[in-house]
């Protein structure tokens, strides 16, 4: 690579913070209220907690091998041609990932703010800032997390806060419904799919100055971004309620809808909220399209990716464009977020496993011969 | 035949031969022994200037010699009474001794001529070099060496206010064109050896002296070794000001962001050196240029460490709150009109509806007509002369204020927003930031007419994305906030007081890092006044003696 | 690759810049809109109805009934007739323009009345929507769908039902404000803040709807002699229809079980052993509500605790001297509370409409009940006439005001 080394702890952390925090954060009380009325809190706890796992499993394995990202290392674990398999099945993943992100994007800009915009300018918009801020190296990446994170946290946390106001204490409870526990299952699957894009930490660990530290900025990213996600949907569903929840697409929009800041100079704070939502989800849309640029380029050994980053452009606005309205989308992206699941926590499960065999009958061979 | 095919023309142009091709050419020759030869030679090269000023005369009465110069550089009296008057009298000392031919240079030099930059040199390009910089040259008949002595003497103002640069509290010096001055301006502010300064002549024809400054066991080794390469990669005609030399040691200059700053004042940039960076100065610009820069420098003024830390940090965050606003103001304010104005209060919204009926054509036109028609006037007041200046401005903006709205050719609203937005690009301190965001507001403004808000944040996150990615010789152009660095964040939004900030900020990786002693400094202890003071002198006195003090130093 | 590759780059960006030239799609000034400021629902009459075109449909093949053909009406805001400072005296235009249209839908009424005007309709800055008592008590889901759907709508627009026809309010010409609906919005608005009603908007209008535990209210306005608007009460209702509604001192009462913190209605209190009263005024409420089985049958104790000052007195006689008189006032004022409260709760059981929420205390805090029982809104409506109640008021006047006698 022949970056040098960088990236900090505190901003490895404010990497996974703005890559996890993206578009997800508008439908998330949705979809934790059609799993569990009012123990959508719940739900997203569960949900928390599945992700913060497997993001472990993944610092845990990209400390052992500190130098390589999991394209490298799973060739190293598992042989390489089936190493090679599972990362261009991780590669497209990831595609498919970004495509829908924008998807997701462009579709609440057109149906909330510009209603008269065609789909197809948001996405390209969208993609192309991506693809331009692409073409520079790693160390700029963490720069530009580093930079948006404040931006992104603070005016949806003084919007929630103004907005408590108004929380209805009653609708939260009870805490845990145990109606449909099949649901909650389902429910805390498709939270945690929200989550998956802190699989690019394998990509920051060797660049990071002390990677045994990975393991504390993971914590802290899952804490930071799993807590406002938390947040937002008590927010939600103790303002609103979970019958009418079930009726809103955005039911976070929503919320900042109903906010106004006290003295009602500004009216319609979602409007603001929007602005500050398209901060977050241009970072996690770069960090989930340098993480596809990055590992083919790994997985092809290329020199560099600048030409790499134009070269997807149009494959990724070709996927974003394939849904046909905006009810499929969100049918494809719950099937493609759990089935995401598999590869984000199996997978590094799976490579650890085999990771710990090796390293043990390693140990046993060595300790033989004396 | 010959309509239709283009002959090619390689008839080859033949080359005047000037006198700096004839001294390229040659190589450094020695001069000949010969007097005669001698001034034949300077005057095939020179002859056709007014000012070549020849002298022929004797050394103490018995060796031909000749003083060639050019008056309008030197310094007559000194040629006449230091130079001049001794050569041809015989000094005390000297009178009956003998005085050979081959002796006679180290005599001269060394007991004669009552000036200390008397040195000796031989080759002919370097002679002529050395007359056209305004040192006078001693050429003795029968031996090859020549004596050359310094007594250049230019016109040059007198130390006055820096223009571009004022300020309320602060040192009201500021630099002039002399590089000489420069120096020492800098110099009795820095009165310690580690403060060098190497010097290299850039430009074909101006041959500027470029003096690089910097603070050895602070500055980082690797900046200073760079911006010597930088320096003299450079292969150009002339170097008339510092920016030139900007623009060719900058790392990347497609981007509209500064990458150097440059100043007029030697208080800032000894402040710049003492942090760890390195000072650019050349001979006939007024300007220092500093490198390497961050971002939140360009809203920095040296009056915001010379007051203090509540006022400072006060008008410190007006400050980027202008910044911002003449970056984004327009804009928001055509999205709003535009495509969200449920944003407005009610009443507001349709009032603002009003203001607007009468105006022909979309917000957007009507604000980009406004701005590039306050770009016009702004150019135009730089450039007129000051009797005519202040009064023509003030017109200028109620004419098209006032006649303008009522005129319906803009709303009242646009009008306020405009003039806001121009006044907020004035609150920041440095004149090319401050032009680099003005630039940029074009482009945000033609973004927001086409999508609103989210135009602007995609503005926006363009912007800083380029900022972001930008490095000035190797420190990334938006530390201390970008890679985060808890020492250099104690100066970005407010101005932390002195006695908080200890260390040297890292991203310029300096060498020294410890900016206040060790020991604990005592400023908050001096609130005690009265018996506290007096007990605590009682318990053995104040421990902090850190500044010597004796009585007869004025210097 | 090429030969030139700046060139190629070049030839990209250009190719990617020509769709913006082909315009802004959203821009749209604001003296170019037609802001809606206020809407007005009616029930169409029958000449009304035969005046509907063809707009959104051809023929007369929808499903919906002829009969419930609603008359919107829209009060506009004309740019340019709303000065930007201070008004100029002797302003004879009105600078709101009044349109009324009919359709079977609200979202068919809409597309009418753009048919009307000449600007596109604006509904971002839609402050209020004014259903007439007909409208509310026939059904209100139907609305409820397309200002939902709609994105340009508030959710803090403010919803209120009308004694007479909605039409009237948008003519309405109060001289206190330029634009009368902002009058009226303002006016609606500021109910909550003076203390005079719950808080409520659209939004939270919706919010009740949903729950499965409680019935909506709306404020429930009147006109007296032609430009003043009055607040004559609360409109409660059963599902989405209007059943009933109460006189404006049962609004207190209601923000009493509601535990709505300010409070803002004052109630004469006859002074024991007179026949004087005195003026008593709820400064501020405090409420407790618990929900338990009382065998297997749902009770709920409400206590509510007063903060008043008396804030005159009717005549001379009495003499507020001492804390015994004063003493004397807080229990009668409690007696008569809590029996206000009851005969309230009665009213709304026969009409089946909770709009005090008790379903929802029930929900949360007895689930196992709930889930075996109720489930269902409409069970919980089967349910609300029979559950028992009990009310504990405590009145503490701590102040008199300046007079000390």
């Amino acid at each position: 690579m022949g970056d040098p080394k960088e990236i900090t702890t505190i901003q490895a952390t404010t990497i996974l913070i703005s890559t996890i925090i993206g578009v997800g954060v508008l439908p998330l009380p949705l979809f934790a209220v059609r799993a569990g009325e009012t123990s959508a809190p719940f739900v997203t706890l569960t949900g928390i907690f599945l992700a913060a796992l497997g993001l472990f499993i993944l610092a845990y394995l990209g400390m052992r091998h500190p130098q390589k990202t999991i394209i490298t290392y799973s060739q190293d674990i598992i042989g390489k041609w089936l190493g090679r398999i599972f990362s261009i099945f991780v590669i497209c993943f990831f595609l498919v990932l970004t495509s829908l992100a924008a998807r997701e994007f462009g579709a609440v800009v057109v149906t909330g703010v510009l209603r008269e915009t065609p789909l197809e300018v948001t996405v390209i918009v969208m993609l192309l800032l991506a693809s331009i801020s692409c073409r520079n190296n790693i160390n700029v990446f963490s720069y530009i997390h580093n930079f948006y994170v404040p931006m992104i946290l603070a005016p949806v946390l003084i919007v929630v806060a103004f907005s408590l106001k108004n929380a209805n204490p009653l609708y939260l409870r009870p805490v845990f419904l145990g109606n449909d526990l099949r649901g909650m299952a389902a429910g805390m699957l498709t939270v945690s799919a929200l989550f998956q894009g802190s699989f690019i930490i394998t990509m920051i660990i060797p660049s990071m100055k002390s990677p045994n530290k990975a393991l504390k900025a993971s914590f802290w990213g899952i804490l930071i971004s799993g807590g406002l996600y938390l947040l937002i949907v008590i927010a939600t569903v103790a303002i609103f309620g979970p019958e009418e929840i079930k009726q809103i697409f955005w039911p976070t929009l929503e919320l900042a809808r109903t906010t106004a800041v006290p003295g009602n100079i500004l009216q319609r704070l979602d409007i603001i909220f929007l602005a500050v939502w398209v901060l977050a989800v241009f970072t996690t849309l770069f960090s989930s399209y340098y993480f596809t640029i990055h590992s083919l380029k790994e997985l092809f050994q290329l020199k560099d990716h600048k030409m790499l980053s134009y070269f997807i452009m149009p494959f990724v606005f070709f996927l974003a464009m394939l849904p046909q309205n905006i009810l499929h989308m969100y049918e494809i992206i719950q099937y493609i977020g759990r089935a995401g699941l598999l590869i984000t926590i199996m997978y590094p499960a799976f490579l650890l496993i085999i990771d710990f065999l090796r390293s043990w009958r390693r140990k046993k061979n060595v300790a033989k011969p004396t | 035949m010959s309509l239709f095919r283009k002959k090619k023309r390689n008839v080859k142009k033949p080359q005047l031969l000037t006198p700096s091709k004839a001294l390229e050419k040659k190589g450094d020759t020695p001069t000949s022994i010969s007097l005669m030869v001698k001034i034949k030679e300077v005057k095939e090269l020179l002859g056709n200037n007014e000012d070549l000023q020849i002298k022929e005369f004797k050394i103490f009465g018995q060796y031909p010699a000749a003083s060639v110069c050019l008056s309008s550089l030197i310094n007559q009296d000194v040629l006449n009474q230091d130079i001049l008057k001794p050569l041809m009298y015989v000094p005390e000392h000297l009178k009956g001794k003998e005085k050979p031919l081959n002796e006679l240079v180290h005599l001269i030099v060394t007991e004669t001529v009552y000036h200390s930059q008397a040195k000796v040199a031989e080759g002919k390009e370097q002679l002529i070099e050395l007359m056209l910089r305004g040192e006078s040259v001693i050429f003795i008949d029968g031996i090859k060496d020549s004596i050359h002595i310094d007594t250049r003497k230019i016109e040059k103002r007198s130390i006055a206010q820096p223009e571009t640069e004022q300020v309320i509290l602060g040192p009201r010096e500021g630099f002039i064109e002399s590089i000489s001055t420069n120096i020492a301006l800098l110099r009795y502010r820095l009165p310690t050896p580690d403060f060098q300064v190497k010097t290299m002549k850039i430009g074909r024809l101006t041959k500027s002296t470029v003096a690089i400054c910097y603070l050895k066991g602070i500055a980082n080794e690797t900046v200073v070794k760079e911006v010597e390469k930088r320096l003299s990669e450079i292969n150009i005609d002339a170097i008339l000001d510092v920016g030139y030399l900007e623009q060719f040691i900058e790392d990347n200059p497609f981007s509209p962001f500064p990458q150097t700053q440059s100043t007029e004042r030697p208080d800032k940039t000894v402040a710049n050196l003492i942090e760890g960076r390195v000072a650019i100065l050349v001979d006939g610009s007024p300007f220092s240029l500093l490198v390497p820069v961050v971002f939140n420098q360009f809203y920095q003024t040296t009056e915001d460490y010379s007051s203090r830390f509540l006022m400072g940090s006060f008008v410190r965050l007006a400050r980027i709150l202008a910044l911002v606003f003449s970056l984004v103001f327009p804009s928001l304010y055509v999205s709003l009109i535009s495509f969200n104005p449920e944003l407005l209060p009610t009443e507001f919204a349709v009032a603002v509806a009003g203001g607007r009926a009468g105006v022909p054509y979309p917000a957007v036109i009507e604000v980009l007509i406004i701005e590039v028609s306050m770009e016009i006037l702004r150019e135009a007041t730089v450039r007129l002369p000051k009797q005519v200046g202040g009064a023509l401005s003030i017109v200028g903006v109620l004419v098209i204020g006032q006649a303008a709205v009522e005129a319906g050719l803009s709303s009242p609203i646009t009008v306020v927003v405009i003039a806001l937005t121009t006044i907020g690009s004035f609150a920041t301190p440095t004149y090319t930031a401050a032009f680099a965001l003005r630039m940029l507001r074009f482009p945000i403004m033609i973004l927001a007419g086409i999508f609103g808000l989210y135009g602007v944040m995609v503005g926006v996150i363009f912007i800083f994305n380029h900022m972001l990615s930008l490095k000035s010789f190797g420190v990334p152009y938006m530390a201390p906030v970008s890679p985060e660095d808890s020492q250099g964040m104690k100066d970005v939004v407010i101005r932390s007081p002195l006695w908080w900030m200890p260390k040297r900020p890292e991203f310029l990786r300096p060498s020294n890092q410890n900016r206040l002693g060790l020991n604990d400094n005592k400023v908050l202890e001096h609130n005690k006044v009265g018996n506290d003071q007096r007990e605590d002198a009682a318990n053995g006195g104040s421990k902090g003696d850190h500044n010597y003090s004796s009585d007869n130093d004025l210097n | 690759m090429w030969q030139n590759q700046r060139e190629l780059k070049v030839a990209i960006s250009l190719l990617f810049l020509i769709p913006l030239l082909s315009g802004c799609w959203d821009s749209q000034e604001i003296e170019q809109r037609a802001n809606v400021l206020a809407l007005g629902v009616d029930k169409a009459s029958e000449e009304e109805r035969k005046k509907e075109d063809e707009i959104s449909h051809l023929g007369k093949r929808i499903p919906i009934p002829d009969e419930e053909m609603i008359k919107v009406t829209a009060q506009i805001a004309v740019p340019g007739r709303i000065p930007l400072g201070p008004q100029q005296p002797g302003g004879s235009e009105k600078p709101v323009l009044v349109v009324e249209v009919v359709g079977h839908t609200l979202e068919d009424a809409m597309l009418n009345l753009q048919q009307e005007v000449a600007d596109e309709i604006f509904l971002g800055h839609l402050r209020i929507i004014v259903l007439s008592e007909e409208i509310a008590r026939h059904g209100t889901a139907r609305f409820n769908d397309f200002l939902r759907r709609n994105p340009e709508i508030r959710r803090t627009a403010a919803l209120v039902v009308s004694k007479e026809s909605a039409a009237k309010y948008m003519n309405l010409d109060p001289e206190l404000e330029r634009i009368p609906s902002l009058y009226l919005a303002d006016m609606v608005d500021n109910l909550s803040a003076i203390g005079k009603f719950p808080p409520s908007f659209i939004g939270l209008f919706w919010t009740i709807y949903s729950s499965k535990g409680q019935d909506p209210y709306l404020p429930y306005l009147t006109v007296i002699e032609k430009t003043t608007i009055q607040l004559n009460g609360l409109a409660y209702f059963h599902g989405d229809k209007m059943v009933g509604k109460t006189n404006p001192l049962e609004i207190g009462i209601f923000m009493a079980v509601r535990g709505v913190g300010r409070g803002g209605y004052g109630a004469f209190i006859q002074v024991p052993g007179k026949d004087e009263s005195v003026l008593v005024r709820a400064v501020s409420r405090k409420t407790r509500t618990k929900v338990t089985l009382r065998n297997g049958k749902p009770h709920v104790s409400v206590k509510i605790q007063y903060e008043s000052e008396i804030d005159e007195k009717e005549s001379a006689s009495i003499e507020l001297s001492d804390s015994a008189i004063l003493k004397k006032i807080e229990t009668e004022s409690s007696k008569s509370t809590k029996k206000a409260i009851e005969k309230l709760i009665a009213k709304t059981q026969k009409s089946k409409s909770d709009i005090f929420g008790f379903g929802e205390h029930f929900r949360a805090k007895l689930p196992h009940y709930w889930n075996r029982n109720v489930k269902t809104k409409e069970k919980w409506d089967e349910i609300y006439p029979e559950i028992t109640f009990d009310v504990t008021v405590d009145s503490h006047i701590h102040r008199v005001g300046m007079k000390s006698k």
